[in-house]
């Protein structure tokens, strides 16, 4: 049609050009931000929080968590929070004890429960029993002087029948997200497993990404041949299920975190492909490409100029969901027993086992990690979405 | 179709009355005054031609007449059509007005039409859907008179929307419009995205249709050279105001608001004969968001006083059937200077 | 390629130049259809623009005029026929020696919202063109830039810098454009529609400038419009096209004062006039324009022309011819009206 335009454009973009947005640096508008933007800078700033935090995490871990994420630490399958220990003495002993001398004592304790470790920071020598009913026996018949018991299992001692008493509670420590089925401190889990979380899914997003980028803008630039042959190539890629194409590349591969994350990023490839050369077939046919031919540039300067920073906010978002599916790519991956050795601590690896014993009533192994996934999925999301938004220099009419 | 032969323009009783009309949007940056204080009326029968450039705030005014502005706007003022605040109305009244009685016609036909249905299918679900049991009676003929009479072969009457041309498509927008009978035509920019032969044309019909029908028709348009084709009265709007009123030949040859007067100065006329350069209006339209103060033009105009940026003057009648929203012809305590008085 | 600078120097040429673009019709229609249908946009159109002057390319839809803007500057090639540009032609150039001599000729486009890319702000956009045909002169850039600003009106210049195209309103992009284009110190600058998105308040502002700009810098202009009123202003010659072919050009008041073509005279009628005392009178052509994949045998305008002759017009489409002193026009029958 010869006669396009519309003049009257009452849109707010009009209306919008002559408010001054003069000299407001970046963080201007992040101070500003919340007036400017409303909910979008919310859910950025939340997002961006989460994730700092698990930076912070992953760059500290070794500060941060209390314990050897590997190390049996603890009773298997404490809940969160539990994990104090009760000293019990005889009746008559009751009033003498001093909880300042209890070095070199004897202490009587359950077998494999965290009493053991409390223990063995006091003393040297302990004896260890079966059960609570045998560990209330001897104590009663004074083989030992003093027992630890688990704070949970207080219901559980014949205290009365044996003439026991509890002298002192909430000695040792807790263990704010309990333990898993080996006796693993949950939280250090998490903590290092942040390291292995950020690793492998931030390397398998920036692999795929960086691929899929690239043959994407390619493809969508040059059409032709080229095109079809990408196209098709990525299709075929596409149409595989995502877990059988990372079993199949881990199997080919070997194991190991760079080859785990070169598998779990093939699945992903085509994805940024598709939203890429989609994108670019959509700009290539706009002005302001034409224009820039027009001025003389060359084909790779028009590319990287012009189409590739407006391909960009589409991307940001397809990123942001990346990191959440390799994440849990490699959490099933783990649970075939292909993903990474069991001695580094995961989350993928926790929440795949943690789903057995749920059953059983320990919902925390795989609460926790699920949890945590799906936050850092979620911040990743909420902060990829709210930057595209606000990055984007077109402000949307309301 | 029942012709209205209500052609007096001496008819004393308006068809519509728009008063004191307040249109607010709200947007992300702060609210946006869109129309503010705006008052007139519409007589039947008549072309009224909306000028305006970008901002003005002529297709908002347009959507009111409709009652068609978004639910988050904030509406002031009251648009009486028979008697009763179409503002005011319910769903069901909301339903009735558009299409019966007062119709519109957008700027792309082709988004307004629904290109998976027939021409005959639009003009008979309009038809069903205001239960125009009255008129349903040989509505098929009817449509294909109406068709005829502006311009569309009987045969193109089971084409879709994507056959026919821009400007095939805008009549069928206007015989979607007429086929209730309805008294107001609103016709935004209908003709921006067509030809200048086929807007011709289309001019050549909507005059007829106002002869034949007595429609009145409200047409919005940044088109100066259009208005002065068409219009039986010219309403001039800046900013979300009414900057002046009249008609069409008063407003052409004795402009009033400065504004009109650059306006009119600054537009290309094909007419060999005329020599003179195009005025440059200096400035540009202000942001509705913090507009100026007093009369929202006074930062533009080459006659401002002390008083145009402190306070707002009003719509007044500065000549017989002339109305103009400048201090130049009105009086205030603030205001030294002289009025200046419109001899006819 | 050194500018000639002979007076009356032809920049640009146009010899039987034709566009024709295929229609993507699917597989089964090919082959029943046996042949490929193609859109005529421009279909034989000869005409030159002489150094200096402000030629003039008017039509309605379909016209071809926006093709053959395209075509003058390269950015489409021709089906048939050729285009020169100062005496030599493009297509013997090869692509990299093409890609330096665009800074000769620049284009200023219709729309500048999308015009301009959403992502660069006014610096950035005006410094790459400044980066492929001066990238010896960085340390200039800059300062030419605020030169470039100032002349088109955006002051002070150093606001405007580092603004995004939403951050400014439609006549300023619409400067930043005009800016562009002429950073490189052009010859040829094709103006396809420039003002038709501005505010009308604004187009005059934007029209004085190109016509000042036109003599500070020595510009050629090939003006492309649908608006003949705004074509009054700034053109010196005018050429008026339908469906694909040239049927008149010459001198633009000329032109307006004696259209000998049907089709010029309906299209300058049809203008409306901003008075109201002056309504059109005359009928408009019958019909619309037809489809450019098949159009009409013989001349174009003949099913909607009100003085065709069957037998003649109909079959025979009429050639350019010089009626009037620098008036040429495609009609059989144009001495009628003499």
């Amino acid at each position: 049609m010869s006669k396009k335009g519309n003049n009257s454009i009452d849109t707010k973009e009009e209306l919008n050009t002559t408010l001054s947005e003069e000299g407001i640096g970046l963080l201007g508008r992040f101070l500003r931000g919340r007036i400017w933007y409303g909910a979008e800078w919310y859910f950025a700033v939340a997002g961006a929080t989460v994730l700092i935090a698990i930076l912070l995490m992953t760059l500290f871990a070794p500060v941060l968590a209390p314990y050897d994420p590997n190390g049996f630490v603890a009773a298997p399958f404490i809940p969160p929070g539990g994990g104090h220990q009760l000293l019990i003495v005889r009746d008559s002993d009751a009033n003498n004890v001093n909880i300042d001398s209890l070095d070199q004592q004897v202490f009587g304790v359950i077998r494999n429960k965290n009493g053991d470790k409390v223990a063995r920071e006091l003393t040297d020598s302990i004896t260890r029993y079966g059960d609570l009913d045998a560990l209330a026996l001897a104590l009663a018949a004074g083989e030992v002087d003093f027992a630890f018991v688990d704070e949970l299992d207080e219901s559980m001692i014949p205290l009365s029948v044996n003439n026991l008493t509890i002298v002192v509670r909430g000695m040792g420590t807790s263990f704010p997200l309990g333990t898993d089925n080996l006796g693993r401190d949950m939280v250090s889990r998490v903590i290092w497993g942040a390291r292995t979380v950020m690793s492998v899914a931030l390397l398998s997003a920036l692999f795929s990404s960086t691929v899929g980028i690239t043959l994407g803008l390619i493809s969508g630039f040059m059409s032709g041949l080229v095109d079809r042959v990408l196209s098709l190539t990525m299709d075929s890629l596409y149409s595989f299920p995502g877990l059988l194409l990372a079993i199949a590349m881990v199997a080919m591969l070997g194991p190991g975190m760079i080859n785990v994350a070169v598998a779990v990023s093939v699945i992903y490839i085509p994805t940024f492909f598709r939203v890429v050369r989609g994108q670019v077939l959509t700009i290539k046919e706009e002005l302001y490409v034409d224009a820039a031919r027009s001025l003389g540039a060359k084909s790779s300067s028009i590319l990287l100029e012009y189409i590739l920073p407006n391909v960009i906010p589409s991307i940001v978002v397809v990123f942001s969901i990346n990191i959440a599916d390799a994440i849990l790519t490699e959490a099933g991956l783990s649970f075939i027993g292909l993903g990474l050795p069991p001695d580094i601590p995961d989350w993928g690896y926790d929440l795949s086992k943690g789903h057995s014993f749920l059953v059983a009533g320990h919902w925390w192994l795989i609460t926790v990690p699920g949890v945590l996934i799906t936050l850092v999925s979620l911040s990743f999301s909420m902060l990829g979405e709210s930057l595209s938004e606000i990055l984007n220099p077109r402000l949307s009419d309301q | 179709m029942a012709t209205q032969k209500n052609k007096s323009k001496a008819n004393e009783n308006p068809l519509m009355q728009i008063e004191g009309l307040h249109v607010r949007y709200n947007t992300r940056i702060g609210q946006v005054s869109a129309i503010d204080n705006v008052t007139f009326e519409i007589e039947p029968g008549e072309i009224l031609g909306l000028v305006g450039e970008s901002g003005s705030g002529k297709s908002t005014l347009g959507k009111a007449l409709l009652n068609m502005l978004p639910s988050s706007a904030g509406v002031d003022g009251k648009i009486i059509l028979d008697n009763e605040n179409i503002l005011d109305l319910d769903y069901e009244g909301i339903r009735d007005l558009r299409g019966r009685r007062v119709s519109m016609i957008f700027q792309d036909p082709m988004t307004s039409l629904n290109p998976v249905q027939r021409i005959n299918q639009h003009l008979l679900e309009t038809l069903d859907v205001h239960k125009a049991e009255d008129i349903k009676e040989n509505a098929i003929s009817r449509i294909k008179e109406l068709l005829e009479r502006l311009g569309i072969q009987k045969e193109r009457i089971e084409d879709y929307p994507h056959q026919l041309s821009g400007g095939m498509r805008q009549r069928v927008m206007i015989g979607l419009g007429l086929v209730l009978n309805a008294n107001l035509i609103v016709a935004d920019e209908a003709t921006t995205s067509l030809d200048v032969i086929v807007e011709a044309k289309l001019l050549d019909q909507l005059r007829e249709i106002q002869k034949e029908y007595g429609v009145s028709i409200i047409v919005i348009t940044h088109n100066i050279a259009l208005i002065a084709e068409l219009a039986d009265r010219v309403a001039v709007m800046y900013a979300g105001r009414l900057a002046e009123l009249g008609a069409v030949e008063d407003i052409f040859d004795r402009p009033l608001h400065p504004y009109s007067q650059g306006l009119l100065k600054s537009v290309p006329n094909i007419q060999i004969d005329d020599e003179e350069e195009l005025y440059r209006m200096p400035g540009e339209t202000p942001s509705l968001i913090d507009p100026p103060k007093g009369c929202r033009f006074h930062p533009r105009c080459p006659e401002a006083m002390p008083i145009c940026a402190e306070i707002e003057p009003s719509f007044e009648e500065a000549r017989p059937k002339q109305w103009v929203n400048c201090w130049l012809y009105q009086d205030h305590t603030d205001k030294p200077e002289q009025r200046i008085v419109v001899k006819d | 390629m050194a500018k000639s600078t002979k007076k009356d120097n032809v920049l640009v040429e146009l010899k039987n130049v034709r566009k024709w673009f295929a229609v993507q019709s699917g597989l089964l229609e090919r082959l029943l259809a046996g042949r490929t249908d193609h859109v005529r946009a421009v279909d034989g159109v000869s005409f030159k623009i002489k150094q200096g002057e402000v030629f003039g390319l008017a039509g309605e839809s379909g016209s071809g005029k926006s093709t053959i803007g395209r075509l003058a500057l390269r950015l489409e090639e021709p089906t048939e026929g050729q285009v020169l540009f100062d005496g030599a032609d493009l297509s013997a150039l090869s692509s990299e020696e093409l890609r330096r001599e665009r800074r000769r000729m620049q284009v200023i486009f219709q729309d500048p919202m999308a015009a301009l890319n959403p992502r660069m702000s006014v610096g950035e956009a005006l410094r790459h063109p400044l980066r492929i045909h001066f990238p010896d002169q960085s340390k200039e850039h800059r300062q030419m830039i605020l030169d470039i600003l100032a002349r088109v009106g955006l002051t002070p210049p150093e606001n405007y810098y580092d603004k995004y195209p939403h951050q400014i309103s439609g006549g300023q992009r619409q400067r930043v454009v005009i800016a562009r284009a002429l950073i490189t110190k052009p010859d040829l600058v094709l103006a396809d529609e420039p003002i038709a998105m501005a505010d009308v308040s604004v187009r005059a502002q934007l029209l004085a400038l190109m016509n000042e700009l036109k003599d500070e810098f020595n510009l050629t202009y090939l003006f492309i419009t649908h608006d003949l009123a705004t074509a009054k202003y700034i053109c010196d010659r005018i050429g008026i096209m339908y469906l694909g072919k040239l049927v008149e050009v010459g001198d633009l008041k000329e032109v307006f004062t004696h259209p000998l073509h049907p089709y010029t005279q309906a299209l300058l009628a049809a203008v409306p006039v901003p008075n109201p005392h002056d309504r059109r009178t005359e009928p408009m052509p019958e019909g619309e324009i037809p489809n450019a994949i098949n159009p009409p045998s013989g001349c174009r305008f003949h099913p909607r022309c009100p003085v065709a002759r069957e037998g003649h017009c109909d079959v025979e489409s009429p050639k350019l011819r010089e009626l009037r002193p620098g008036h040429m026009v495609a009609c059989h029958y144009a001495e009628d009206y003499l």
